[in-house]
């Protein structure tokens, strides 16, 4: 009896133990006060939204299936779903065209940077005054940044500015309707011009500072200024959305945004940026290195990867299985169109008979150096080994090279009898039919179906056991000089300056050892693209193309160009088709057909994306949707 | 063995339980249809099968759902024309053809649907395809027609003209013959109609030849289209061609 009331007194004292008020603040959690009351605090806050910007890099996906994909264990796949194979940049892998996107709606993140600029202000005692406007000018930057990721896909998105209470709201407060298109560039304006203003002039690698930010406006104000000055000619003037300025801007407006890309430009000049040129005089190795050197002068903002934690497989998915790569291999290779845009040796005389070289790697000589850092071509080494392309053999080849119809089967002179192709390692009398590397008659990865790989990016120095999953360690550089300069010569030639859009043309030129470094300025107009366009706006549009190849920025130039449906409109992608003659012992080289007789074509609809209707669902306020939605 | 038979006699009776039929809507039955009529020959529109859609919105369900907005659903229109869908609620609709390769129309407000109803739409085409001809020499098929532009202020570019063949009666641009030697055949144009055509309201076009093979039958038009919305094609008549 005596135990049992000891024990009940025991078991009491227990119970009521827990009626202490629990007042006391949980030592692990990170609240308000210590994220927002110190510099730390806000760097941890910020490294989120750094992790899910809008920035295309080596492990994004274009397609449906697609997105920003931060820590991702299916980026392998990334180059099976890429943006470059998307638009046309290179061919192999089929990605199919999707130019509504895959609903990309970032408010998560727009809200995460908007309860920091909201309530950042009740921590302004905890710091220097300069501190304290360089991380709320940081925060506008990040802001703007996710707001250039809506615009650049929708046109007018819903700007959202506060912190919404989902649970107190009311449905007016929290249904927010589409601004127009206009609003949206100039709210990512303000906010960058904020950010411009306050942010301090130095970063850590992988952080913005006032550089960044102007680089940012560089961009999304020359976006800005083709959409006001084109979409008119997409002949979507009958569509709700276009009529309501939700898809569109007056083209009034378009010098506006010219302007502010043009000035942004001048801000990054003021920084300590300079082209990259540590590699002279080689200038095709320099161009190579620009991408590879963490110290570049040129880089303004990278997002890095270590190749530990956050990898990607960009030389693994790049180069071709066994010889270069210890993973699946080589998923595409660059066009002939494209390479066409650079100085590009002729293949064919005068009198279009196909030209004889005696060694393959000879289609090099006097190719633009830029090229030559920007693809893999024959006889180019890597990873001690040395590339082997050839297509097929001839046993003769009279006449000239449109008698080949290219590459047709059809063709007389592509009998079986007299044109052999063949699969790996065949042979005709002791001669490889195709090369080491490609063009096989079948197959897809680790074939160079297009006559060349890629070489931008390609880290030279990683041994081929490393090239593994997820083990490449590049940075990903989202902005740098080059691509300011450029920005900064379309707007210039927007606004009519000619002369000084061509200085910074022959600055990019030059480096890249152009032949011609500054063209004349030639105001012939021509309506190739359904519009009317000045031949050296095409220039400057084609050094473009030229300089940044494969940087993910060629969708989006079409895109806000606004042709798009223009350019990529059953374009079949051709091939640097080399082929041995055997009785005259030479090499010919000729422009051919995708083996696959594959085409691509963007809809007209890609000009905007689709508002996702999993969100018109929610709020019936987003409508009306797109145009040709 | 005892426990086993009432165990299936429960399982049994568990699956057996969702045999029941109970839904508090009827099935939708009521039929919509129409013809979309061109307005320069009072004939149906020449279109290829689901070319583009018309567009319709259920204006009774945002009714009884105070504070939606109807999503639209879209109707397929055959290649003679017609439309005809009989899975539809009963109710009021807002129907607007959307898309065609006509002059934009306005939306038809408030159909009643009970049972059956019945709306034709006449649209302007952009363009016409008139004189079409197939020619056939040997094994080589040439395709000319005249294309004519009944309005030409404000229309917009005039983007392409392009011979569609096909194996089957069934033919345009849903349903052809898709390889590379016969699209690069197509002219791509996209100029205004007063730098393509001048002041003249129509012009002839021939494309080909189309290498056809010998023994097959081929479904054959030509199409024409503007650089509006979508680009859809008007086209001419279908002609039926014989390779010997």
């Amino acid at each position: 009896m005596k135990l049992r009331l000891i024990l009940l007194i025991a078991v009491l004292g227990v119970a009521f133990s827990s009626c202490n008020d629990l007042e006391l603040e949980p030592k692990g959690i990170l609240g308000e006060p210590e994220l927002f009351g110190t510099k730390d605090g806000v760097q941890k806050y910020f490294i989120q939204l750094y992790a899910g910007l809008p920035i295309e890099d080596f492990i994004y996906y274009a397609n449906s299936a697609g997105g920003y994909k931060p820590g991702n264990s299916n980026a392998w796949q990334a180059y099976k779903n890429s943006q470059a194979h998307m638009s046309g940049e290179i061919f192999g892998w089929n990605v199919a065209m999707n130019g509504a996107g895959f609903g990309y709606w970032p408010y998560d993140n727009i809200r995460i940077v908007n309860l920091f600029i909201n309530n950042f202000p009740n921590y302004k005692n905890k710091y220097d005054e300069p501190t304290y406007n360089a991380l709320l000018g940081e925060a506008r930057f990040l802001r703007a940044f996710f707001y250039e990721g809506l615009a650049k896909r929708y046109g007018g998105v819903p700007l959202v500015t506060t912190v919404q209470d989902p649970i107190n709201g009311t449905p007016e407060e929290l249904n927010v309707k589409r601004n127009t298109e206009y609003d949206t560039w100039k709210f990512i304006y303000d906010d960058l011009q904020f950010a411009i203003a306050n942010m301090s002039a130095t970063s850590v690698e992988g952080r913005a500072n006032k550089y960044t930010a102007a680089a940012l406006m560089s961009r999304a104000m020359l976006y800005a200024g083709r959409v006001a000055k084109y979409t008119q000619y997409l002949g979507l003037g009958s569509d709700a959305a276009v009529q309501a300025g939700l898809a569109g801007i007056d083209p009034s407006k378009a010098n506006e945004f010219f302007q502010y890309a043009f000035d942004a430009g001048k801000i990054v000049e003021e920084g300590p940026y300079s082209l990259y040129t540590k590699n002279y005089p080689d200038k095709a190795t320099n161009f190579a290195n620009l991408f590879l050197d963490k110290s570049s002068t040129e880089n303004i903002f990278t997002k890095g990867y270590d190749g530990q934690v956050f990898g990607h497989c960009y030389d693994a998915l790049m180069c071709p299985n066994p010889d270069f790569s210890s993973f699946v291999g080589a998923e595409g290779g660059p066009v002939l169109e494209i390479m066409k845009l650079y100085d590009f040796p002729a293949i064919t005389d005068n009198d279009g008979k196909p030209i004889r070289f005696s060694k393959r790697s000879d289609i090099k000589t006097g190719m633009e150096p830029r090229l030559q850092g920007t693809c893999f071509f024959d006889g180019d080494e890597l990873r001690g080994k040395t590339f082997s392309i050839q297509r097929g053999i001839y046993k003769t080849f009279t006449g000239l090279a449109s008698d080949a119809q290219s590459g047709s089967n059809a063709a007389p002179i592509n009998a079986t009898s007299n044109r052999l192709l063949g699969t790996k390692g065949q042979k005709y009398n002791n001669v490889l039919i195709a090369g080491a590397h490609g063009m096989f008659t079948t197959g897809v990865e680790n074939n160079a179906m297009t006559g060349a790989f890629v070489r931008k990016y390609i880290d030279v120095n990683r041994p081929t056991s490393m090239v593994q999953v997820n083990k490449s360690n590049q940075s990903w550089i989202v902005f740098r000089l080059g691509e300011i300069y450029l920005n900064t010569a379309e707007a210039a030639y927007e606004l009519g300056n000619r002369d000084v859009a061509m200085d910074y043309i022959e600055k990019i030129r030059v480096r890249a050892g152009c032949q011609v470094t500054r063209p004349a300025v030639d105001q012939t107009v021509s309506s190739t693209n359904g519009y009317p366009v000045e031949a050296s706006l095409q220039f400057i549009r084609d050094e473009r193309v030229r300089e940044l190849y494969l940087e993910n920025h060629y969708w989006w130039d079409l895109k806000t160009w606004r042709i798009a449906d223009q350019v990529l409109n059953n374009r079949y992608a051709h091939a640097l088709s080399c082929y041995y003659v055997f009785n005259e012992g030479k090499y010919i080289f000729l422009d051919e057909v995708n083996r696959e007789n594959r085409s691509i074509t963007a809809p007209k609809s890609a000009a905007y994306e689709k508002i996702p209707q999993g969100e018109i669902n929610k709020n019936t306020n987003l409508l009306p949707q797109n145009p040709l939605y | 063995m005892k426990n086993i038979l009432y165990l299936i006699f429960g399982v049994s009776l568990l699956l057996s339980a969702s045999c029941q039929k109970i839904d508090n809507w009827d099935e939708p039955g009521s039929r919509l249809y129409g013809n979309i009529i061109d307005s320069y020959t009072g004939q149906n529109l020449a279109m290829d099968n689901n070319d583009w859609q018309i567009r319709i919105w259920d204006k009774t369900w945002e009714e009884k759902h105070p504070g939606t907005v109807a999503q639209y659903q879209s109707l397929a229109v055959m290649k003679d024309g017609v439309y005809n869908n009989a899975k539809l609620f009963p109710g009021t609709y807002n129907m607007l053809p959307y898309d065609g390769p006509f002059w934009p129309v306005d939306t038809v407000k408030n159909v009643v649907l009970g049972n059956e109803a019945q709306q034709d739409f006449t649209v302007t085409p952009y363009l016409q395809i008139l004189n079409f001809k197939a020619t056939l020499n040997g094994t080589n098929l040439t395709l000319s027609c005249t294309v004519k532009a009944p309005i030409t202020a404000n229309l917009p570019n005039l983007y392409e003209v392009k011979g569609f063949l096909s194996l089957t009666t069934f033919c345009g641009n849903s349903n052809y013959i898709n390889i590379g030697d016969y699209n690069n055949l197509r002219k791509q144009i996209n100029k205004s109609w007063a730098a393509e055509v001048g002041a003249a309201d129509s012009k002839d076009y021939t494309l080909g030849p189309y290498p056809v093979k010998s023994g097959y039958t081929y479904y054959v038009r030509i199409g024409a289209n503007v650089n509006a919305l979508s680009r859809r094609y008007n086209y001419s008549e279908i002609v039926k061609v014989v390779v010997p």
